[in-house]
């Protein structure tokens, strides 16, 4: 009964000791709580500690927003960038740049995936071989050493593109080919052009100056939709090379030979002189025939051009279901990547920050524990 | 806003369920919450700090980082008093932290020295030895009888704010009571 009545006393004078707020700060403090407690200092919204303080006051639904927006965008932007350095796809522009790209590359045969080449194995000297569709520069090999010393090499280039048009412009584009070639300076080899009912097929075989190779590509490109195109360079340098020296040594025999002809004093001496003559001059023939045709090679680039129906849905080359389809899976694949990357760098980041922010809530926690003795 | 400055004990206003409605609502519980806590966020902080600027500084210091997140609030996890004086503890004990002492009274607060009109000597000496009483406690048992007689919290509402159990909180609040009352034996 004691204890409880002092308790009670203890209560009443624990409640006369209880602190009370200065009318001055009171009155501050309201005022500060009707103007909604705005920031003492107008900077200090700006600290990071403000700022972190303000980002953990938000409720996770107002951050989830942003933060998606911000990943989306950066999933968009990259994915444009990826898909902008692969390349590719069945626009009239990456044909063309990849057109251009490959009309620099200095050398280095280019050949699709189970394409056979266009190029005759045994005149390719030091060619080397690539997979896919931009072109590459791809170092020469020091096969010969007459070659090495060339300063300006030669290099054979040849191309195979298919085009897809609607099946009433199959002729059209035929014509257009021509007119493409003449332009250019180039050749008509071969021509030909079979149309069946709902079907129709061009195929050229084409003789394109070297230097104008990329423009021709990047016209025929533009009469239809590119189903496929594929280039190829080599380089024929040491074969060139040989085959002048072989001429050049030919010719200062031939030189020797009417030396020897015109000294020779006996008949049966002269006979045999002609006739090795006229085995050399066949020699030096031949030799710059080879020459002439290998100087041919690498001054006019071999185009193989095939213009085919049924590919399009009659827009002439047009963007279409196939299209849509082929892009969206390349930019799902492209933006998947992108995830994958952006995830792979997030994800350490993001454990790092956890593990730092369960540290610091650890020991702000223990010292305020220790605050208090 | 117009307040109103007395204490009201006992009222828990359900600021989550003002959370879930429009953002004005929110605003209306916690300025309910403001007015019925505001002193008592002061006397607590006065009591535990024993010193009345940091006091107000803290005071000032919970309301404002409570009215930043009041949107965050989750009346399944607590009431709002406890939620509210939660955040006013620890900016105690970081004021605490940042001055680099223990919450033991190093003297007596000015206001719990300054005479009063209308007491007499008696009353006057008898207060300061209860002063005196209360601040040799031990300072977590001081915070204890802060929350529980300055804020008027209940033993719930004492347990969530340090994070015991009710029953630990009970156990611990008792035993500063006694421990004061022992203490202030000849003047009860």
């Amino acid at each position: 009964m004691d204890s409880s009545r002092d308790d009670e006393r203890l209560a009443m004078a624990l409640k006369e000791l209880r602190p009370t707020p200065r009318e001055e700060f009171a009155a501050e403090l309201d005022e500060r709580a009707a103007a909604g407690f705005p920031r003492r200092s107008r900077w200090a919204r700006l600290a990071p500690r403000t700022l972190f303080e303000r980002l953990r006051a938000t409720p996770p639904r107002k951050v989830l927003l942003p933060a998606g927006a911000l990943a989306a965008t950066v999933l968009v932007v990259g994915t444009m960038v990826i898909v902008g350095d692969s390349g590719g796809g069945s626009s009239d522009e990456l044909a063309a740049q990849e057109a251009s790209a490959t009309e620099s590359a200095e050398a280095g045969p280019l050949e699709p995936g189970g394409a056979k080449p266009l190029l005759d194995p045994s005149a390719q000297g030091s060619g080397e071989e690539l997979s896919g569709g931009s072109a590459s520069f791809i170092p020469f090999s020091s096969e010969s050493g007459a070659a090495t010393k060339l300063s300006k090499r030669s290099i054979e280039r040849s191309a195979r593109i298919t085009i897809g048009v609607a099946p009433v412009e199959v002729s059209d584009a035929a014509s257009r080919v021509s007119a493409i070639v003449h332009a250019n300076q180039g050749i008509v080899q071969r021509s030909s052009l079979h149309e069946d009912e709902g079907e129709a097929r061009a195929d050229f075989r084409l003789l394109i100056p070297s230097g104008k190779l990329g423009d021709a590509l990047a016209e025929f490109s533009a009469l239809g939709q590119v189903l496929s195109r594929n280039e190829a360079t080599a380089d024929i340098t040491a074969p060139t090379v040989g085959a002048a020296e072989r001429l050049q040594d030919s010719r200062a025999r031939i030189d020797s030979l009417l030396g020897q002809l015109a000294a020779a004093t006996t008949e049966a001496e002269r006979e045999t002189v002609e006739a090795e003559l006229r085995g050399e001059r066949r020699r030096a023939a031949r030799l710059r025939g080879r020459l002439a045709g290998l100087k041919r090679r690498a001054n006019l680039s071999r185009v193989s051009l095939q213009i085919v129906s049924g590919a399009t849905s009659g827009s002439g080359g047009g963007w279409g279901v196939g299209d849509a389809y082929h892009d969206a899976g390349r930019i799902l694949a492209g933006a998947a990547a992108v995830a994958i990357v952006v995830l792979a760098v997030l994800a350490p980041v993001a454990l790092i920050a956890l593990l730092a922010w369960l540290l610091h809530r650890t020991c702000l926690r223990r010292a305020r524990a220790r605050a208090l003795g | 806003m117009k307040r109103r400055l007395g204490r009201s004990r006992g009222v828990n206003q359900a600021l989550a369920a003002a959370v879930e409605e429009a953002p004005r609502e929110a605003d209306l519980a916690f300025d309910r919450l403001y007015r019925d806590s505001r002193d008592d966020v002061y006397a607590y902080a006065a009591g535990l700090l024993r010193d009345p600027a940091a006091a107000e500084e803290v005071t000032a210091t919970a309301f404002e980082r409570a009215y930043r997140k009041r949107s965050r609030f989750d009346a399944s996890r607590g009431e709002p008093r406890a939620w509210l004086f939660g955040i006013a503890r620890n900016a105690a004990l970081d004021e605490l932290r940042r001055r680099g002492r223990r919450a033991e009274l190093a003297a007596d607060p000015a206001d719990l020295l300054a005479e009063r009109p209308d007491e007499s000597a008696e009353q006057a000496e008898r207060r300061l030895a209860f002063a005196a009483a209360l601040g040799a406690l031990d300072p977590r048992e001081r915070e204890l009888i802060a929350l529980k007689f300055f804020a008027g919290l209940s033993n719930k509402e004492i347990a969530a704010v340090t994070g015991v159990t009710e029953s630990n909180a009970g156990t611990r609040l008792h035993r500063a009571v006694t421990k004061l009352r022992e203490a202030c034996d000849g003047l009860l």
